[in-house]
């Protein structure tokens, strides 16, 4: 009891501070709004946004404000892919891919407005679902965490990577690994965290410090984007929207099992290492459609059917910052280029990290949402406005915002290159249906998991067995040895069988 | 023509990127090599035992690289990918669509590489945005093909003209980018009377770099490209010399 008083004051001191702090609501209007029209905007998505702010944010203002402003972003964006779901029939997010399903079908039969509301308000109490458990949960993993030692710090990071291959895959699950495996080997560039060994620099200076974050994060989120989307689209036609956006109090009461049900779903699935928000949409979605009692009408204009995924793609928001605060291993895209802004910072994310930044976090994902659920509900029609906007017209901003950001960060011209080398891969990775979040996530894990695998076998002498003699580390190895068995033929023919004997 | 199952056209380009992935696994497995692993000096430390190297999780990741790239490599084959691969229709070749991409990506890399070190940043991106907008909006792969020599003629000049860091300064690359953009910037001026959307076009190309560059110098206070470019240079003495004194005095 007295341990929840104390992070309950805790977090009242921190969002005091938040809230009177007049500066903080310019990062976070600014940010909120910049992540809506983001989201909003067909092409740009959430990771694009957090990712662009990293550049040009991170280090330029206090960990505080640049905390504000990609945590305003993410909320922000996530939320605003909504738009072009309901009113475009186009998502703006992979995150709201479900949402299409039934928000156009509302829209089409006159109910956009009713579906905005709905959708704005779930968003709201789905961020503070995922927000809440982010504040309950993180600290009894913290305790955990602290007896976490380098043996399961390594297998962790090795299913973080894993595991985001697996489920971000679209084709083959074998090119999901390949692509962690690619960003761990990135990672390997330069001095090598213990001997201080240079490793594939080829006589570059540049290279001992390794790959930078930012500039990866560019090349690999924003270039393939602004290649792929500077295509003629025939601008679709936005639908008039019908209908009051204020969402009316009884209809709210009649959805709330469905919303507290993704809430739940979606900050879950945010826990996951390296799985994002698109996947908790259209894993809440498949449970709302077997479960709910309009499942058949879903993807025909359900109400149930778009707050399943617009709840969950926002819950898993506090969900993804879970393991990335705990463990120093992202929950999501996103997540992931949260984790350069704090690498940027120096702040290590992980059983060390300051208590304080923690409560920071959480009360900024309440106003937030907070300033997301004012903005969605009030000002709705400026960002449909924004829909108009060809995507030929603002990628090329994009371009020159892609470029400066990841300048400034490092302030060299080879930032630059690096960014547009990794570019060129994700582009082409992209083409032939390679997930580019493992990627992402193995640079940014390569260098946890190659200390802590190293030092696991300086510590044992060499003895492998330290990997499975911990019964933390055994039931890792196992989890990580079962997602590789798994996805084996033979293995998926046994699950199929025993599917069909149980039916 | 008989149209490809897509399946079939991703199994023919995995055989492709498998066999990139097979070299560039086996180049950095002997790469690997290099790096001390049995006993050897490293880093002014002797050591004896193979779990010291700092060779070991490379040869770990690579290894697994290669692994999963013959897995990618028989899978391919398996699924009929390997016949497909060798015609252009196999791999899914569509020549408007590789116009598209290879314009685009001439354009950034004349960009990044040629423009951003050497010229200023107000004029190459305001440079860029508009051959980027009048280049793809619509569609016209004539329109495409201007924009794209129009930048990278002026990413080859400055280039070609100031290769080395020194002479990145210089200003006669600044003079042939505006010329460049002035031009193109008239070609959409024309265009304009029928598309009301490439209208905006002059004023973002101008705007967005301009508060951009300055936001990035004066409110962070950091490095921005081309610091001595033709307009940022007067820009920057301006507010030192004329408008900083007025709140600083």
């Amino acid at each position: 009891m007295e341990f929840i008083v104390s992070q309950l004051s805790g977090f009242g001191a921190a969002l005091v501070n938040l809230v009177v702090d007049p500066l903080s609501y310019v990062y976070l209007i600014t940010s909120v709004f910049l992540g809506i029209s983001f989201g909003a905007l067909p092409g740009l998505t959430a990771t694009l946004a957090v990712t662009i702010l990293t550049g040009f944010f991170s280090n330029k203002i206090p960990l505080d404000y640049s905390l504000i402003a990609l945590l305003g972003a993410y909320v922000g964006a996530i939320y605003g892919g909504s738009y072009p779901s309901i009113l475009l029939n186009i998502p703006g997010t992979a995150a709201s891919a479900a949402t299409a399903m039934d928000g156009y079908p509302l829209a089409k039969a006159g109910r956009g407005g009713e579906a905005l509301g709905l959708t704005t308000t779930a968003s709201f109490i789905g961020t503070v679902i995922g927000t809440l458990t982010l504040l309950v949960f993180v600290w009894a993993l913290l305790m955990v965490s602290k007896n976490i030692a380098s043996p399961e710090k390594a297998l962790l990071a090795l299913f973080g990577i894993l595991l985001s291959g697996t489920l971000m895959s679209e084709d083959l699950v074998i090119k999901g690994w390949i692509a962690g495996l690619v960003g761990l080997a990135m990672s390997m560039v330069g001095l090598d965290p213990l001997l201080s060994e240079p490793r594939y620099t080829f006589g570059w200076s540049y290279l001992l410090s390794g790959f930078q974050v930012v500039p990866v994060l560019m090349g690999a989120f924003a270039v393939p984007q602004i290649i792929d989307g500077l295509r003629h689209v025939e601008a679709g036609k936005v639908l008039a929207l019908k209908g009051r956006i204020l969402p009316n109090l009884k209809s709210v009461r009649r959805h709330l099992p469905t919303i507290g049900r993704s809430g739940v779903i979606g900050t879950g699935v945010g826990a996951l290492p390296g799985v994002g928000e698109d996947v908790a949409g259209w894993v809440s979605y498949g449970v709302g459609k077997t479960v709910s009692s309009e499942g058949e009408k879903f993807g025909r204009g359900s109400l149930d059917g778009l707050l399943c995924s617009e709840t969950a793609n926002n819950a898993c928001i506090g969900g993804a910052l879970i393991p990335l605060l705990v463990l120093g291993i992202p929950g999501s895209p996103p997540a992931a280029a949260l984790m350069g802004a704090f690498k940027i910072n120096n702040v290590i994310p992980g059983p060390t990290i300051d208590p304080e930044i923690i409560l920071r976090v959480v009360a900024i994902l309440v106003i937030a949402s907070l300033t997301m659920f004012l903005m969605g509900l009030f000002t709705a029609r400026v960002f449909i406005k924004i829909l108009a906007i060809p995507q030929t017209v603002f990628l090329p901003v994009v371009m020159v915002l892609t470029t400066i950001g990841s300048f400034s960060v490092g302030g060299g011209i080879n930032d630059l290159y690096l960014m547009l080398a990794v570019g060129a891969v994700a582009y082409f990775m992209n083409l032939m249906k390679y997930p580019i979040a493992p990627l992402v996530i193995g640079v940014i894990l390569g260098g946890l998991f190659d200390e802590t695998f190293r030092r696991s076998l300086f510590l044992s002498d060499g003895d492998l067995s330290v990997f499975f003699s911990r019964p933390g580390a055994a039931i890792l190895l196992v989890l990580n040895i079962g997602l590789i068995v798994s996805q084996f033929p033979a293995a998926k023919r046994v699950f199929s069988r025993l599917k069909g004997l149980s039916v | 023509m008989e149209k490809i199952d897509e399946t079939l056209v991703l199994r023919a380009r995995d055989f492709w990127a498998s066999v990139v992935l097979i070299a560039a696994s086996l180049f950095f497995l002997w790469k690997t090599l290099d790096i001390p692993l049995w006993g050897e000096n490293r880093a002014g430390v002797s050591g004896s035992d193979w779990y010291n190297s700092a060779a070991i999780v490379p040869l770990f990741i690579f290894g697994g690289l290669l692994v999963l790239s013959v897995v990618l490599l028989v899978t391919s084959i398996g699924s009929g990918g390997a016949r497909q691969a060798l015609n252009a229709a196999g791999i899914g070749w569509d020549k408007a669509e590789a116009f598209r991409s290879l314009t685009i990506g001439l354009i950034i890399f004349a960009y990044v590489v040629g423009l951003v070190p050497r010229v200023d940043f107000i004029l190459c991106s305001g440079l860029l945005i508009t051959a980027l907008i009048f280049g793809f909006y619509g569609g016209h792969s004539q329109r495409a093909l201007v924009a794209c020599i129009a930048v990278v003629a002026a990413g080859f000049f400055a280039f070609a003209t100031n290769p080395a860091q020194p002479d990145w300064n210089a200003h006669g690359d600044d003079w042939v980018t505006l010329a460049l953009w002035t031009g193109l910037t008239v070609l959409v001026a024309i265009k304009a009377r029928s598309e009301s959307v490439l209208r905006v076009v002059p004023i973002v190309a101008i705007l967005a770099p301009l508060i951009l560059v300055c936001m990035m110098a004066f409110v962070f206070r950091q490095n921005v490209p081309a610091r001595g470019g033709l307009i940022f240079k007067q820009i920057e003495y301006h507010y030192y010399v004329s408008l900083r004194p007025l709140w600083k005095d």
